[in-house]
């Protein structure tokens, strides 16, 4: 395939999505637009808890904590100047003289995102296995009482509230397929291949002469941008929040749809989100209670939680890789698909 | 108040909380010694007790019976979750056995909601139970449930210790904790001591999550949650894998914590979670043998 | 088509997003001839204590109004969404209420932090929202002109709180202790203080303690080792939390009268507290009994008809006088037009709720409410006092 063929390819994958995300609000049903919308954070969510979790083999139960800051520096930066002064009356001036549009804050809450996972990723990066695992959820925990007692900055543990809505889907699923982009060609280059060697034997990947701590560090960081830019989407599309927002419920709920849709590749996490959130979707309303003819099934409330826990056990059990396992259904495949498709009615 | 009787009080307190830190912490410290699994349903362990004892009396079971059956059946909880969800996945890399933990204590604490509902429910204490020594003009408190703490913590721990040292079982579970493989060479049944590793580590967690209830005098789905993540650290600090590392981690721990808010300035004490998990991450990157050496740690 | 697993589980995904679509799309085909009323309450959480009682008294006073005939000829309808005491699903609700359900006007929530939650959401939409039992009289300034309250402001619960101290129970010195993660009890403590110091009473020590704590002993040792003792105890606290407070506080022997807000009218200060509830007052939005005003002896009886059970707690009174004040202003509205409706509430004069008349002076949305403090003795509840206070803070 000529490479003006695979350019075009690679436009057409993003341009589709792109331009149904613009014109779908006047095609179908607010509650879907909505729906898709949450889709596409967490999707962006899950791809970048991917990167560290699934490609370099450092799993992190910390990245919502980089998710509440992200949340937390864009709201406090795009509040009005009225909502400041009713709901954060003690900010000191010189922050409460910002006021950022929704790109401008969103890029800040990655930055300072990704300062703060250099400095936490720096040592704890050089752990292994479960303890990084565990040492990361001791920084989402440290992040989580940082944020409760920082009443001028956050209102504490008290709904953070007022902040613009202004995610829409096109800003959604624009940042989704950046960062699908960003990654996809960093996990398919030789720097993703020497990530995925620290993956599988850190031994053998040092003998070669991968340094690991960089590798995991990089992962890390990137990781952590767009988590911090997936947290400001999220500000900004519920509107109102707490420090309880961003802790366990949300960290397994992401941890789900990465496990179900398979943590080795990009596909796979986006595979997962989709999963999980029509899943949980579909669960939350019959929890409510339903009628299939005569029978009529009272309101379970928390039995969906329940039942996707049992999922993720059994795919633990049978399926450990996910759904998608190590397929990545990536452009150039459905390409290849498209062009096979098309010798195969010539002859 | 003269400082020594401040002091004094919170001592009290101290290895109050201490005791129930050291049972959970113990209790996974096992679970990691012999399966290098980070458990994270254990703390639901507690949950299953302080209910069992709750739904017990309130059909009009003898409090002491309650409680012991409450103990049996935490136990019983720990090996039904070792059968159904770990032993499936024995064998896979530690972040599988990691996850899988996880959602095993998201369904059971929604399981806890949907049974129980969130809100907490009063736990009921034999009157005898509701008093409290008052020494030195009411300076010092010594609640009943002090002394049932520590009482039962000593009988627990002393059991323990009679058990690894004197059966076969116990002997079999520190061997296999040293070494699975040799353990497993030997001829010894290795999925009998996991079995019998799970039942005492969860009889202790419903131990201690009974305890707990009667401490806070309510009982709710989310209970085991905290003194989990708590006995965590406890464990971590002695030695993760070693019984005797928990035990010294987890009164050590509820020592710091009850230091932390006694004597530091009021500004401190709301940071006092912060505090013991940066701890916890020092001792991981610094001494993750914890003050008694016992895990090989591999670290760049 | 094989039956390979993947196929079947490919037909199982299927299945049930046709039965979810169906479900949706049932939803939103009701009935063009009813007023649909948007109904946000946290059956599930923290809450549900308080807004379960709330939305059974709001489904009572729903169908007592339509069987009496409607509001404009035509019947009301409660579009209910259980918000589980959750910041994120609240707030969700209010964007399906306000985008998909297409509500003209809703009512629900009985928690400050809550209310917050989903205030802007319904400012920006330019629906007006109206909370039956969330007290904080900042609230419809912090959000604006869309936010109503049908109860009175914890400024007034706090003052009444520190009259009753200062002249009833004769407390010239006080220990407050305050949840410092809630908004309600947050407002609630400050306005207390402000309030008691302003007639006389001095507050010797004050703590903080985090919502959900279940261990209080390093607030109750710091308190018994200072050197007043302190003739009241004032807790702000939530109520999930006010059994286990005051069941550890009796625990270590301090026994004074233990005195805090409507976070207290709930069943589980005696169900949590039992015995350790004695001498416990708080102040609240009516008194529930049997022996009480005409208005909430009916109410109590029709409620126990209609679900087996007394009403637990003032907020199912409050859940009621909500969508009585909701369909009044309708009708005087005479349309289902939102900004008409919100008008219609804004003059509202002298509605008569069960807890009370309803009126927002000029200008202002929180009405001027009495409060009834409750007290509880021998494992029971009395009305103790009916205080209409003279100072009160400033919002």
């Amino acid at each position: 395939m000529s490479r003006k063929q695979s350019f075009l390819i690679v436009a057409a994958g993003l341009a589709l999505p792109a331009l149904f995300s613009i014109w779908a609000p006047a095609l179908m049903n607010d509650y879907f637009v909505r729906v898709l919308t949450v889709m596409c954070i967490n999707a962006l969510l899950v791809i970048s808890l991917g990167l560290a979790n699934g490609f370099t083999g450092v799993f992190s139960l910390g990245h919502v904590g980089f998710v509440a800051v992200g949340a937390y520096v864009s709201g406090v930066l795009s509040l009005t100047d009225a909502n400041k002064a009713n709901y954060l009356p003690d900010l000191p001036a010189w922050i409460a003289a910002i006021h950022l549009e929704f790109l401008p804050s969103t890029l800040v809450a990655g930055v300072v995102c990704v300062v703060l996972a250099f400095l936490v990723g720096a040592p704890l990066m050089r752990l292994s296995g479960h303890f990084v695992s565990v040492a990361t959820l001791g920084f989402l925990i440290i992040v989580n009482v940082v944020l409760v007692n920082s009443d001028t900055y956050t209102r504490g543990a008290r709904t953070f509230t007022g902040v613009p809505l202004q995610t829409t889907l096109p800003w959604a699923m624009g940042w989704l397929l950046l960062g699908l982009v960003v990654l996809a060609r960093i996990i398919y280059s030789p720097k993703g291949r020497a990530w995925r060697a620290v993956r599988e034997d850190t031994i053998a990947a040092q003998a070669v002469g991968i340094a690991v701590l960089p590798t995991r560090l990089s992962a890390f960081v990137i990781g952590s941008f767009f988590a911090g830019v997936g947290g400001s989407l999220y500000g900004h599309y519920i509107g109102s929040f707490s420090p309880a927002s961003f802790y366990f419920a949300y960290t397994f709920s992401l941890i789900s749809m990465l496990v179900i849709g398979g943590m080795r590749s990009l596909t796979g996490a986006v595979v997962g989100v989709v999963v999980v959130s029509l899943l949980s979707e579909l669960l939350r309303n019959l929890e409510r209670g339903f009628d299939i003819g005569i029978v009529s099934v009272p309101p379970l409330y928390g039995s969906s939680q329940i039942v996707l826990g049992v999922i993720f056990i059994l795919i633990m059990i049978f399926r450990p890789s996910g759904v998608m396992g190590d397929l990545e259904l990536s452009l150039g495949r459905i390409a290849a698909l498209i062009h096979r498709g098309g010798k195969e009615t010539k002859t | 108040m003269s400082l020594e009787l401040y002091i004094t009080q919170q001592i009290i307190n101290a290895i109050s909380l201490g005791s129930l830190y050291a049972l959970v912490a113990i209790g996974l410290s096992m679970i990691f010694g012999i399966l290098r699994m980070t458990n994270f349903a254990h703390g639901d362990m507690m949950m299953v007790g302080g209910y069992t004892t709750l739904v017990l009396q309130t059909l009009g079971l003898d409090f002491g019976w309650a409680v012991i059956v409450g103990i049996a059946l935490g136990g019983l909880a720990g090996v039904i979750v070792e059968r159904v969800a770990y032993r499936p996945v024995r064998g896979a890399p530690e972040v599988t056995l990691l996850l899988t933990s996880l959602a095993v204590t998201y369904i059971l604490e929604n399981l806890g909601i949907l049974i129980f509902t969130s809100s907490g429910r009063n736990f009921p204490l034999p009157d005898w139970m509701n008093s409290a020594f008052q020494l030195f003009d009411g300076q010092i408190t010594f609640t009943q449930i002090n002394l049932l703490t520590v009482g039962l913590t000593a009988v627990a721990l002393g059991t323990l210790g009679w058990f690894v040292t004197r059966t076969d079982l116990g002997l079999g579970m520190r061997a296999a904790a040293e070494d699975m493989g040799a353990a497993h060479l030997v001829g010894l049944d290795v999925n009998r001591l996991i079995v019998a590793a799970f039942a005492i580590a969860s009889a202790f967690a419903g131990l201690a999550g009974i305890l707990w209830a009667a401490q806070a005098g309510v009982v709710e789905p989310t209970m085991g949650f905290t003194p989990l993540l708590k006995a965590f650290v406890g464990a971590i600090i002695g030695g993760f894998g070693s019984i005797a590392g928990a035990l010294l981690g987890g009164y050590l721990l509820g020592a710091l914590e009850v230091f932390i808010v006694a004597f530091l300035p009021s500004e401190v004490s709301p940071y006092r979670d912060a505090i013991v998990f940066t701890l916890l991450i020092a001792f991981l990157l610094f001494r993750p043998n914890g003050v008694l050496k016992r895990v090989q740690e591999v670290k760049l | 088509m094989k039956t390979t697993r993947k196929n079947v589980a490919g037909v199982a995904v299927m299945a049930g997003l046709a039965i979810a679509c169906s479900s949706f799309s049932s939803r939103l085909a009701s009935a063009d001839d009813t007023i649909k009323i948007g109904a946000t309450f946290s059956v599930t959480g923290a809450q549900s204590s308080i807004d379960s009682p709330s939305l059974n008294g709001a489904k009572l006073k729903a169908k007592e109004i339509n069987d009496a005939g409607g509001v404009l000829g035509k019947k009301i309808e409660l579009v209910i969404y259980d918000t589980k005491t959750d910041p994120t699903v609240i707030a969700s609700t209010a964007s399906q209420l306000i985008n998909q359900d297409k509500v003209p006007v809703a009512l629900g929530l009985n928690d400050s932090d809550a209310v917050l939650a989903l205030g802007p959401i319904f400012q920006t939409g330019g629906v007006p929202f109206v909370t039956p039992g969330a007290t904080s009289p900042k609230l419809p300034e912090q959000v604006g002109t869309q936010m109503f309250l049908a109860c009175f402001g914890d400024n007034v619960q706090a003052a009444a709180g520190a009259e009753f101290v200062l002249n009833k129970l004769s407390g010239k010195n006080v220990y407050l202790l305050r949840d410092n993660t809630t908004e309600y009890t947050t407002l609630l403590a400050k306005y207390f203080k402000e309030a008691y110091e302003h007639a006389g009473g001095k507050i010797v020590l004050a703590d903080d303690y985090k919502h959900g704590d279940t261990s209080f002993t390093a607030q109750i040792t710091k308190l018994k080792a200072f050197p007043t003792k302190p003739d009241v105890l004032y807790v702000a606290a939530q109520p999930d939390d006010i059994g286990v407070v005051v069941k550890q506080m009796r625990q270590a022997g301090l026994m004074q009268p233990i005195v805090g807000g409507d976070g207290y009218d709930t069943p589980l200060l005696l169900s949590v507290g039992g015995k350790a509830a004695n001498n416990v007052y708080f102040s609240t939005h009516a008194f529930m009994a049997e022996d009480s005003t005409p208005g909430i002896v009916k109410f109590y009886q029709a409620y126990k008809a209609a679900y087996n059970t007394p009403p637990e707690n003032a907020f199912a009174a409050l859940g009621y006088d909500t969508v009585g004040l909701v369909a009044d202003a309708i009708a005087r509205a005479g349309s289902t037009d939102s900004a008409k409706i919100r008008d219609a509430l804004a003059s509202t004069q002298g509605f008569k709720g069960i807890t009370g008349s309803i009126s927002y002076s000029e200008g202002n949305r929180v009405p001027d409410k009495t409060v009834s403090i409750i007290g509880v003795k021998d494992d029971k509840l009395f009305l103790a006092a009916e205080v209409t206070p003279t100072w009160i803070a400033k919002p």
